[in-house]
């Protein structure tokens, strides 16, 4: 149970409900506010950390430089992942984007001589050299720790450091939706959510706004990816799992879909969920093995997710009223 | 007098059935024109065709002199030319007040540039843009609605919220298909004294889709009839309601007249 009282572990469960957050930020713009399906999400994530990672390991580029250009790859791809949906209803759409997002993966996977395959980054040198790409992150993390130190004193650990780091871009990426969200141009992203001929017919090119939607939702997936190569400091294709874009779906549709400030609530629900069935170490739960007990949270999860579905369909934060207007 | 809309010709299949099938007609600078016809004689399917949803296979369409048979609905929209919906599109999980301010035309708010550069004047531009909508939705009665959700208008309202909503365009020319179904009689001939005090205010050109003959005929400087697909009659009210044509097409070959 010390655990229970660890800093560091709640830091790293902080950490991975910041990276969650920022992800699901992305698709909460997409499907929240704009009614696009993306069930390959994911996919944006995986572009942000491979285009830094090749960047920085083959082309020799500094790691602000190939972070930027990620960012960048994420908003083209998604400006990409437009393009059909100027001719798919719905539900083809997302379709198309769950293939995509798989698509994505097994290039990865398959693509050894650019992307290293199923070994992920550490091979992407050839087997026999060791490759990091996060020298310049972990100089920078330290910097961060210094300030940090002289602010709080030594409870700053590194894993620390990151949780800082990651909830200050959070709340930046909250900063820069809310906003916008709120203009004139996020309720041209609601209207098409709720009839885009409607929209049309009042002379808004909604194919544009669709298009920015998804570059920016994409550009979101995108940092999410550059923040858990950081982290993790080592990624393969296996990391970026349609799983992964469910889990987004989650959070967003716990937290309530159309609302911002929400996503990152939801993300620490998530998280708390998804390491919490670690300290089910008590009866009747000590019959079961580690093994065992790692799948237990999939089935919390689901039950969650059922049990919210059938209460509190709107989400925690969602306005029930939403759910049956017609 | 001069034609604003002129539609040359115009045929439209769906799926090997001829919907619009050579129709041909002119709407007037200014006027008010009724498109009347029995049922499926390709009104709304023309209004389609019209306002850029569906593009013609043959026939042109021609606005304000410019082409516009192959451009996409919000730009036909954008050259001033308007259409509402028969089943209303209002935005149902959006405030009343939302739905009519995301209607207005050229607003700096609504790109992701502008905003970043003039946020001030998005602002302002925004609470101008309120002012005027929450101006019209008075006109139509829904002004204590304003911040509800539009989801919670009866259909008669969301008729009347999309009129209103056409309006915020600031259009030259508005497209009602059956502005009149399922609005009270008292509201809906307000509507259409709305419709006659903006074409003598403002020269907005009107032409619109409606079953109540006694109200198209009243209300109508002008007259179309359709039927299978074709214009079959066209001229003012009175000559068209004594025309044998268009009494054969309500009414079948054999029917009687009163």
């Amino acid at each position: 149970m010390t655990q229970l009282l660890s800093l560091d572990f709640w830091s790293l469960v902080g950490v991975v409900a910041g990276i969650y957050a920022i992800f699901s930020l992305g698709l909460q713009l997409q499907f929240g506010y704009s009614g696009l399906l993306n069930f390959g999400h994911v996919a944006s994530m995986a572009v942000g950390a491979y285009v830094m990672a090749i960047l920085v390991v083959k082309a020799s580029f500094p790691l602000w430089a190939a972070s930027l250009a990620a960012i960048g790859a994420g908003l083209l791809f998604g400006a990409a992942l437009s393009l059909p949906t100027l001719r798919l209803r719905a539900d083809y759409f997302a379709i198309v984007t769950i293939a995509i997002s798989e698509i994505v993966r097994f290039f990865a996977l398959n693509e050894q001589s650019l992307t290293g395959g199923p070994l992920g980054t550490s091979n992407l040198e050839g087997p026999t050299q060791v490759t990091e790409y996060n020298r310049s992150w972990v100089a920078f993390q330290s910097t961060v720790q210094g300030w940090l130190h002289g602010l709080i004193g030594s409870h700053a650990s590194s894993d620390f450091t990151m949780l800082v780091i990651v909830w200050v871009v959070v709340l930046g990426c909250l900063l820069l939706l809310t906003p916008i969200t709120r203009s004139p141009w996020g309720r041209v992203l609601r209207g098409i959510r709720e009839d885009e001929d409607a929209v049309a017919a009042l002379g808004k090119p909604v194919a544009r706004y669709k298009l920015q939607s998804l570059a920016l939702g994409a550009g979101l997936g995108a940092v999410a990816g550059l923040l858990y190569a950081f982290q993790f400091q080592f990624f393969s294709p296996d990391d970026f799992d349609p799983l992964i874009t469910f889990y987004a779906w989650l959070i967003v549709l716990v937290a309530g879909a159309g609302r911002m400030w929400a996503v990152p609530i939801g993300a620490l629900i998530f998280a708390l969920i998804f390491s919490g069935t670690r300290f089910f170490n008590f009866k009747p739960f000590t019959y079961l093995d580690a093994a065992q007990l790692a799948y237990l949270r999939y089935m919390v999860i689901g039950a969650i997710l059922i049990a919210l579905m059938a209460w509190r369909p709107q989400g925690l934060f969602g306005k029930r009223e939403e759910l049956v207007l017609e | 007098m001069t034609a604003l809309l002129e539609v040359r010709d115009v045929v439209k299949h769906y799926g090997g059935i001829a919907a619009v099938n050579g129709a041909t007609l002119d709407v007037e600078q200014g006027s008010i024109t009724g498109l009347i016809g029995p049922n499926g004689g390709g009104k709304t399917t023309l209004f389609n065709v019209v306002s850029g949803f569906h593009h013609a296979e043959e026939g042109t369409v021609t606005f304000a002199g410019a082409r516009i048979e192959r451009h996409s609905p919000d730009r036909v929209a954008r050259l001033g030319l308007v259409r509402t919906f028969q089943q209303t599109k209002a935005l149902t999980r959006m405030t009343v007040l939302d739905n009519m301010a995301l209607a207005a035309p050229r607003q700096p708010g609504e790109s992701l540039v502008r905003l970043a550069t003039g946020p001030r004047r998005a602002r302002a531009h925004e609470r101008a843009v309120e002012e005027r909508a929450r101006e019209l939705l008075e006109l139509v009665h829904l002004g204590r609605h304003a911040d509800d959700y539009a989801g919670t208008l009866s259909g008669g309202q969301r008729k009347l919220l999309e009129f209103a909503r056409a309006l915020m365009l600031e259009p030259q020319m508005v497209m009602l298909d059956e502005p009149m179904a399922g609005v009270n009689p008292t509201l809906g001939h307000q509507l259409l004294d709305h419709v006659e005090s903006l074409r003598s205010s403002s020269g907005t050109t009107f032409l619109l889709i409606e079953h109540d003959l006694e109200v198209v005929m009243s209300v109508s400087d002008f007259v179309h009839v359709m039927s299978a697909g074709a214009v079959i009659a066209s001229g003012p009210p009175r000559e068209v309601r004594s025309n044998e044509d268009v009494i054969d097409a309500y009414l079948g070959k054999h029917g009687t007249r009163e």
